[in-house]
């Protein structure tokens, strides 16, 4: 199949006119007969023993119907997620401020959420942490455990110690990075309906219908055939709707099987801010070891995450964090030691990148001072260090030929001009340019450590009249899962695009994909719909040809298929035409696929395996601007290159990239979210603040086309590659500016201005 | 907690009988940009609005041959189209795309961003350089005072209750403007801290000199010290330092989720510095 009809090709989104319409159906757009609505009665403190709970005052309010508390959960208490230590309701102690203690259900959500405010709790307060270093320390308070950790990982390779004293250059230094909130379009929402026989149905904003399945099914304590999930149109999730939205959909469950009702719960922003998952504040000390020449032969780190209240998704964020610590670069000898923690703020979970990003701005700043200390050009020494086909990663992963590092760091060294400009004059009047270099390696996938959830179903359905309805288990959310699904299925059926819809997820109607995450679905689902697709394939394209044979085409020729059309000896068939013979001769005309990914392993003790089936790879050029008088510092250019494999559908993935460029810039240069005595002092866009259209840099992408065997039309995953490594790229892009080195994110303005004055008063 | 009810009066007849009508939990709305975000976050909890953004009698823009006269109900967008306001007050219009996006300013007004009182409230804050009058009214009775003096502290003004804001009238001074900002990002968010100059400056000579700042007190300030020293000096990069040191002393900034006191210090000076560059370009 030389000449794709569909792969490749930029072909029309499939929600773009509904989402531009404003037609598309959100979670909060429905409404049920009979509806009511709930509110969530939130913790006022950071860590509380519950005396008493009275709604006295609450019922006085018009259209008040319940009051939902733990009591009420009917099946089992506590969440269950990767380790259960989050009740679903507290009992007696609530551990961070904005935790759900109970849920007002009434007549409308604004009796609903006026009735919550006047929930009266009765409580005392308990001493808490808010510092995960704290936490670590032997003598300190324990709220989790005997020791405050909810995971630890142990990367070990080789003598980092030893070879760390016997380096020629050694650099070592701490760093830290803040908070950052999702900021997808809509809130937490979700209705749970339901229906006679103890069935319930929750339509939810999620990108994992199959967690809220778990999560549904275990807090009423029925069968999961009782249980379906269907996604509504879901407008972003970065990771936000990955955990999370299960904990909603829970809370609502209860209400409507309290009441027998059907129950809306939404939030508003500000609890959405303070109650739900956020990427991870990070702490960590990284160190590498050299030799004169650049050969790294050494690199010893300590990482630490700050999960929060409650574990939820922090051991696995943190095992992609630790096992991609090192960098991607080829280094005998590792130590990685990282650290989830607890601490009484709410609970960190999923966010793009998935704990990469934090460690990756880390090391690749330290990357930087180690070339100054070396006088090699940065690019020149992340080249001789790079990991390529065949060289072997701090896992001891012997990378394969889809791997296409070298040359992102080629194409953006050339595109950005780079060798001119890391030697330019920096300041020009207020004004000084620098430009800085990050490289990136991303497992794709779940890998070891969620390798029994790596699997993905789907069902191909073609009806009578050609049309293909297409069910998946994994969501679009505004990346483009539709669309780069349908270009998938088409492809391999030689069916017309505009035929393939493929549905939102519907728990019932495919077997547990497992999660959206991981920039796995074009590659998973993909995988499991051309696995359904091919039987069908066969018989469509056998039907085909027997038609044109009959037509009179010459039966030694080649049957071509493109976008819809057989063609054979001058003759042609259209899909429509094969499908209505395939049916008329009673052809099974539905199939199911399943695809596993390939085996992955992890040994827990020294942190050695092959853990992901493949990676993407990724460099990144900024360009910044910086004034020197305010410290502010405005993104000019961002040249950017990624070995994703096969390009689906390029506009798509452009789009993937600007995002992914802009939220990392956005992580990098303005997310600031303050937490003071465990209380959160800006939950909402007038203080926390993301960069807008304003602060976009010009956009130079780039692709690299490594292709990969088993992914599907060779392609691999792209959705979180674009953000992990922009901090590393501009921080080392501030110093280069100004010689100050940022050690923090957010790099903010005060932070440069300090610096420099710091410097001048030094001088 | 959004209000019980919101009234519409479409007449100054008709908001006297709606005050008389509705219990004294009441709030005016105009353009809802600074009110329904607060009511939002539950800052505000007053139970009944007075929407008065239907009142045309509030909605102009006018010159006599001494001032400019604005109504209080006029759109932040109505006033960058207006040709009064680019021939008469340059630093108005120079705060003008500094204040929240394109699509709150077909919202807010001037009135609203002044009833509100915040400390970082931009247009305010460029109307208090202008020198701005405002005009206040109350059951058929008006009464004027100097903008600066109409804030009192955070979020508190001279208004009365039930009072509300008519209009503005500003002097017709020539001059040029300038308004400079820093933020949490560069557009569309909160001063850390705002400067607002309007300046004649004939031959390097300052004649005439106002200057106000936002984000660096409880309320919108004015710089007295630092205009009596630059008034009548001649420019040079000397005097705009000894400048800079005075207006550094004149704020008082805090440290806050938005910035820190000590850069915000250092600023006020800095963005003088900026001012005037940009004012003589």
């Amino acid at each position: 199949m030389n000449k794709f009809s569909y792969i490749g090709k930029s072909v029309k989104r499939k929600d773009a006119l509904l989402k531009v319409e404003g037609l598309s159906k959100y979670a909060d757009d429905y409404v049920f007969e009979d509806m009511l609505y709930a509110a969530a009665v939130r913790s006022p403190k950071p860590r509380i023993k519950i005396l008493n709970i009275s709604d006295a005052k609450a019922k006085k309010i018009s259209g008040y119907v319940t009051l939902v508390t733990h009591k009420d959960i009917g099946g089992v208490k506590q969440w269950p997620i990767v380790i259960n230590d989050y009740p679903f309701l507290c009992a007696d102690e609530t551990k961070f401020e904005g935790e759900t203690i109970a849920l007002v259900v009434a007549k409308t959500l604004r009796a609903a959420r006026k009735a919550a405010k006047l929930v009266e709790i009765k409580y005392k307060e308990l001493p808490f942490l808010t510092d995960p270093l704290k936490s670590l320390e032997k003598k300190s308070l324990k709220i989790y455990g005997s020791d405050n950790i909810f995971s630890k990982f142990i990367i070990k390779k080789g003598n980092a110690k030893d070879a760390m004293k016997k380096a020629d250059i050694a650099v070592k230094d701490e760093f830290s990075t803040n908070y950052q909130v999702h900021g997808y379009l809509e809130t937490q929402c979700a209705i749970a309906v339901p229906e006679p026989g103890g069935l319930m149905t929750v339509h939810s904003s999620t990108q994992c219908p199959f967690y809220v399945h778990d999560a549904v099914a275990a807090v009423l304590g029925i069968g999961y055939n009782k249980v379906k999930i269907v996604q509504a149109v879901t407008g972003g999730g970065f990771g936000g709707k990955e955990d999370v939205p299960a904990l909603v959909a829970s809370h609502a469950a209860v209400c409507a099987v309290k009441t027998n009702r059907p129950v809306k719960l939404v939030y508003d922003r500000k609890e959405d801010f303070m109650s739900m998952s956020k990427r991870h504040p990070s702490w960590s000390s990284v160190s590498y070891g050299a030799k004169k020449d650049g050969k790294i032969t050494s690199c010893i780190i300590k990482y630490v995450l700050d999960g929060g209240a409650y574990s939820t998704l922090s051991p696995i964020v943190l095992w992609r964090g630790a096992v991609h610590a090192a960098g991607p670069y080829k280094i005998d000898n590792i130590l990685i030691e990282a650290y989830a923690v607890a601490t009484n703020k709410a609970p960190s979970g999923a966010f793009r990148g998935f704990g990469q990003p934090q460690i990756s701005f880390a090391q690749e700043s330290l990357i930087d001072d180690l070339s100054e200390k070396l006088s090699i050009d940065p690019i020149d020494l992340r080249l001789k260090n790079i990991i390529g086909p065949g060289a072997k990663t701090a896992t001891g992963q012997k990378i394969e030929a889809s791997c296409g590092l070298k040359e992102a760091l080629l194409a953006v060294r050339k595109n950005s001009d780079w060798n001119k400009k890391i030697k330019a004059k920096k300041f020009s009047g207020e004004k000084a340019r620098g430009i800085g270099i990050s490289a990136v390696y991303y497992g794709v996938g779940l890998g070891a450590k969620g390798k029994f959830l790596d699997r993905a179903g789907a069902y191909v359905n073609i009806f009578r009249d050609a049309s293909v309805g297409i069910n998946v288990g994994n969501t679009e959310m505004g990346q483009g899962a539709l669309t780069v699904l349908s270009q998938i299925a088409a492809e391999t059926l030689n069916a017309p695009y505009e035929n393939i819809r493929v549905q939102e997820v519907d728990t019932s109607k495919v077997s547990d994909s497992g999660p959206t995450v991981a920039s796995r679905t074009t590659l998973m689902s993909g995988n499991a719909i051309i696995e359904a697709a091919k039987p069908l394939r066969n018989r469509i394209f056998t039907m085909a040809k027997s038609m044109l044979l009959k037509k009179g085409a010459e039966s030694s020729a080649i049957m071509n298929a493109y976008q819809g059309v057989f063609s054979m000896g001058g003759k042609k068939v259209s899909f429509k035409e094969v499908i209505a013979e395939c049916w008329a001769r009673r052809l099974k005309m539905g199939e199911q696929g399943w695809h596993i990914a390939p085996n992955t392993t992890f040994n827990d003790k020294d942190g050695q395996g092959d853990i992901y089936s493949v990676y993407s790879y990724n460099a990144n050029i900024a360009e910044i601007e910086i004034d020197k008088e305010t410290g502010v510092i405005k993104p000019i250019k961002m040249s950017c290159a990624y070995d994703v494999g096969k390009i689906v559908n390029p506009v798509l993935a452009e789009g993937q990239a600007e995002g992914g460029i802009l939220q990392g810039m956005s992580w990098a240069l303005y997310e600031n979210l303050v937490y003071k005595n465990g209380k959160m002092l800006n939950p909402n866009f007038t203080d926390y603040v993301l960069a807008n259209t304003n602060d976009k840099p010009e956009y130079d992408i780039i692709f690299i086309e490594k292709l990969y065997e088993r992914g599907p039309y060779k392609a691999k995953g792209m959705g979180e590659v674009p953000l992990i490594g922009m901090a590393g790229a501009i921080a080392n892009a501030v110093k280069n500016a100004c010689g100050i080195r940022v050690k923090k994110i957010p790099i903010l303005p005060e932070d440069v201005w300090l610096g420099l004055k710091n410097k001048r008063k030094a001088k | 907690m959004f209000p019980d009810l919101i009234v519409k009066p479409l007449s100054l007849k008709e908001l006297s009988k709606t005050l008389l009508s509705l219990p004294s939990d009441r709030k005016y709305l105009a353009g809802g940009t600074d009110l329904v975000v607060r009511a939002n976050a539950d800052i505000e909890n007053s139970r009944y609005w007075i929407d008065i953004s239907g009142l045309e009698e509030l909605r102009y823009i006018k010159e006599t041959a001494k001032s400019v006269l604005i109504g209080s109900q006029v759109k932040a967008s109505e006033l960058e189209d207006s040709r009064i306001i680019k021939k008469h007050l340059p630093t108005l219009l120079s705060a003008l795309p500094h204040f929240a996006s394109p699509s709150l300013r077909n919202m807010a007004t001037l009135g609203g961003n002044c009833a509100n009182a915040s400390p970082s409230a931009d247009l305010a804050c460029a109307l208090v350089s202008e020198e701005a009058y405002i005009a206040l009214y109350l059951k058929g009775k008006k009464r004027k005072m100097l903008l600066k003096d109409f804030f009192l502290g955070l979020r508190k003004t001279a208004l009365r209750k039930d009072e509300l804001i008519w209009g503005f009238e500003i002097p017709k001074i020539s001059h040029k403007g300038a308004y400079m900002k820093l933020a949490l990002r560069s557009s569309f968010a909160i001063s850390k801290i705002g400067i607002a100059l309007s300046v004649r400056i004939n031959q390097n000579k300052v004649e005439y000199l106002s200057i106000a700042l936002v984000s660096v007190a409880p309320k919108i300030i004015t710089a007295p010290k630092t205009c009596d020293f630059l008034k009548n000096k001649i420019l040079s990069p000397e005097i705009l330092d000894k400048a800079a040191s005075i207006i550094q002393k004149e704020v008082n900034p805090i440290t806050d989720i938005r910035s820190d006191g000590d850069y915000r210090r250092s600023m006020a000076g800095v963005l003088l510095k900026k001012a005037f560059k940009e004012v003589l370009k």
